[in-house]
């Protein structure tokens, strides 16, 4: 099994790494190759059954787009080839169309996706979010600037319960489309999520491996979604 | 009308002391509420002391604060100071309340003010505060949800500040160096020290790479984190050069230089911690920009201590217990906590509850900082037990065990007394009680740690004479 992950040195943040750190702990044989910002991507070339980028600075999601972008055509097809992809936190943000801010931050997003982000630089949102995926229970945190608007009707990469989706009106949360996974959560969202996890593991083909520590990692999300289904806990952070 | 309107809301706000107190309520904070909410813009109108120092950063803020708020009172210079009240703008306005007459005049009654501002009020705050220096201790990985990422407090406050302001910066700090380049700045530092690296061996690294070409940022030297002198081949970026260098830290004898202008000054450390180390040489560069000579500050230094509610240590019956403050949604202070347990002598027993309690009712934690926080530190030989406990205790459970921590040594129960029971008071262990800044949490659990303590002594005391 072979991971790419993008750019960890522009996009760091909020433990979003630890899903990799994760992987490799689950199937010690997964080879991690690290693609940085002067480097060209290794799955344009093929053989990577993963591709992975988490949350960056906005200065990192900046630089980040801008090195993509000339490969912009070739990730629409890897895409459409089935090139899998777990795209975390703001990463997200540069495969739609643009993001603006009211700091005057721009950025030209990839285009591959037809939604754009808002940024309220002095309004950070942060809210947990509970949903679904092919019948698992997804726990997760959201710490953003702005939600992502347009495109209602493209497919979401989980169904909302409770929390926020994409926005404060929408249903679903992240964008998916072939095996191009893409979500807001932050953080270790495989570590949060053993089923999910699982369920990623057996699609890069490594069987029905038990998880590291899996009775622990079970319990805890187990009470945490227990927690979040819990109508008198507020999801909003204040 | 401005100008009424702050009087009005300055003499409703200073009515409110007295009321506060006939009436028996607490409330540090009231008056300032009542200034602002009365008169938004309330500090541009309210007289300045003389001088106006504002200190700010992710850590150390308030040590640095209490130690220079001391050293000035001990010289007789009347401070006026936030320390009874908050760092954010009600706290700040607050002092400004209770230090002035009934025209608003702060200077009668005050030489100079020092305050910590949270760096999040920064664009509440400056514009008119309006401070002569302020002191920046560091900007490290915070609270995910408040504080985003340190670049993004860079920006807050560059966004926030005076172009008049002078700067009081760490050297060593990146990140924090590069807050509002075209203002004045003096930089304070620590030379190259025993343990520093080359590589990051932190989870944390908020400057992997050069900030003005994303070049690879070779270190002459790392002393954790993103902190340390560094330079970029590709576009000739580097650390700034510090006005202020201490340089033969020896933690040991308690003792460094501090070097200006070529010159050296011998100093005896506050404390052993690199942390606390950092915020001395803080001072002492606040204190040089107010033109107090080096001798005169080691004087007062010399019989300075920092405050004793984050780190305390004590001997009950055969154990050595420690409680030391580990900032909860902080994987910056929680790893540099760790580090300075792990290093310290001795096998250690240790207690972790570092829940943020204010979270606890009404809002399910975020958990994600503790996948950067440096849990691995915990997974030393010298570790022998781990008891974690609280609403999120099986999350720390969990990363605990990821880190490398052997199970045998991990114990989880919800109820912190309970956990208390769990751990072993094994003859020779030392015992750490880690926790968040909840006071009153720690407390009670230092009193049931004495308790048990004083127990285990006494059974092994039994057992001797049997």
């Amino acid at each position: 099994m072979k991971i790419e992950l993008l750019y960890p040195e522009l996009c760091y943040l909020y433990g979003d790494l630890a899903n990799v750190r994760y992987l490799k702990k689950c199937c010690p044989s997964a080879e991690v190759v690290e693609t940085h910002y002067k480097d060209r991507p290794a799955f344009l070339d093929g053989g990577v059954d993963l591709v992975y980028m988490g949350s960056g600075t906005e200065d990192g999601l900046s630089r980040a787009a801008g090195a993509l972008r000339p490969y912009r055509d070739d990730i629409a097809a890897a895409i459409d080839r089935g090139q899998r992809f777990l795209i975390t936190g703001n990463a997200l943000d540069i495969f739609g169309e643009a993001v603006h801010s009211d700091d005057g931050l721009e950025i030209e997003g990839l285009g591959l996706f037809p939604f754009h982000s808002d940024y309220q630089i002095l309004k950070r949102v942060s809210t947990f979010f509970l949903g679904d995926f092919e019948g698992m229970t997804v726990v997760g945190f959201q710490c953003v600037f702005g939600y992502l608007d347009g495109a209602p009707e493209t497919e979401g990469l989980f169904t909302l319960r409770r929390g926020v989706g994409r926005n404060l009106t929408s249903k679903v949360e992240g964008f998916r489309r072939n095996n191009f996974m893409g979500t807001h959560l932050i953080g270790p969202l495989l570590v949060l999520n053993p089923p999910f996890a699982k369920y990623l593991l057996r699609e890069l083909g490594a069987g029905d491996l038990t998880l590291p520590f899996e009775d622990t990692a079970m319990a805890a999300y187990e009470k945490r979604a227990a927690e979040m289904a819990d109508e008198k806990i507020d999801y909003n952070f204040h | 009308m401005g100008k009424l309107r702050f009087l009005l809301a300055l003499w409703l706000a200073k009515l409110s002391v007295p009321v506060l107190k006939l009436t028996h309520h607490n409330g540090s904070n009231f008056p300032g509420i009542v200034a602002i909410r009365l008169c938004p813009d309330f500090l541009r109108y309210v007289g300045r002391p003389k001088t106006v120092v504002a200190v700010t950063g992710t850590n150390g803020k308030t040590t640095v604060s209490n130690l220079l708020s001391d050293l000035l009172e001990a010289d007789g210079q009347r401070v006026m100071s936030n320390r009874s009240g908050s760092n954010m703008i009600f706290g700040i306005s607050a002092a400004y309340v209770l230090n002035s007459d009934l025209l608003g005049r702060a200077g009668g009654k005050v030489d100079v003010a020092i305050l910590e501002v949270d760096e999040r009020s920064s664009l509440k705050v400056h514009p008119d505060l309006k401070p002569d220096y302020l002191v920046v201790t560091n900007l490290c990985r915070d609270s995910t949800m408040r504080h985003a990422h340190p670049d993004f407090m860079k920006g807050i406050i560059t966004r926030a500040l005076p172009k008049e302001t002078k700067l009081i910066l760490n050297a060593d700090d990146m990140i924090s160096c590069d807050i509002a380049p075209e203002n004045p700045r003096v930089t304070y530092g620590i030379d190259r020290m025993p343990g520093d690296t080359v590589e990051c061996v932190n989870l944390l690294n908020d400057r992997p790479v050069c900030p003005r070409c994303c070049g690879k940022l070779e270190y002459v030297y790392r002393r954790y984190h993103h902190f340390g002198k560094a330079v970029c081949r590709d576009c000739g970026f580097s650390s700034p050069e510090s006005t202020y260098l201490a340089r033969q830290v020896d933690t040991a004898q308690r003792t460094m230089v501090l070097t200006e202008d070529g010159e050296d000054h011998p100093y005896r450390l506050v404390s052993d911690s690199v942390f606390n180390i950092y915020n001395m040489v803080a001072v002492i560069a606040a204190l040089r920009q107010l033109g107090w000579s080096h001798e005169k500050i080691r004087g007062y230094m010399d019989k300075a201590a920092v405050l004793s509610t984050r780190y305390q240590e004590c001997d009950i019956g055969n154990y050595h217990v420690v409680s030391h403050l580990a900032k909860g949604l902080n994987a910056f202070a929680t790893s540099r906590t760790f580090q300075y347990v792990a290093d310290r002598p001795g096998r250690k027993e240790l207690f972790l509850m570092i829940n943020d309690l204010s979270c606890e009712h009404n809002w399910s934690e975020n958990v994600c900082w503790l996948y950067d926080s440096d849990f691995e530190l915990l997974a030393r030989d010298e570790i022998t037990q781990v008891v974690c406990t609280g609403l999120r205790g099986i999350d720390y459970k969990l990363r605990l065990l990821l880190a490398g921590v052997p199970e045998d040594r991990v114990f989880y129960e919800e109820n912190d007394l309970k956990a208390l029971e769990l751990l072993h008071f094994t003859p020779g262990d030392d015992i750490y009680l880690l926790h968040d800044v909840e006071d009153y949490q720690t407390e009670r659990l230092m009193n049931r740690i004495t308790e048990l303590a004083n127990e285990h002594s006494a059974k092994e005391g039994e057992r001797h004479e049997n």
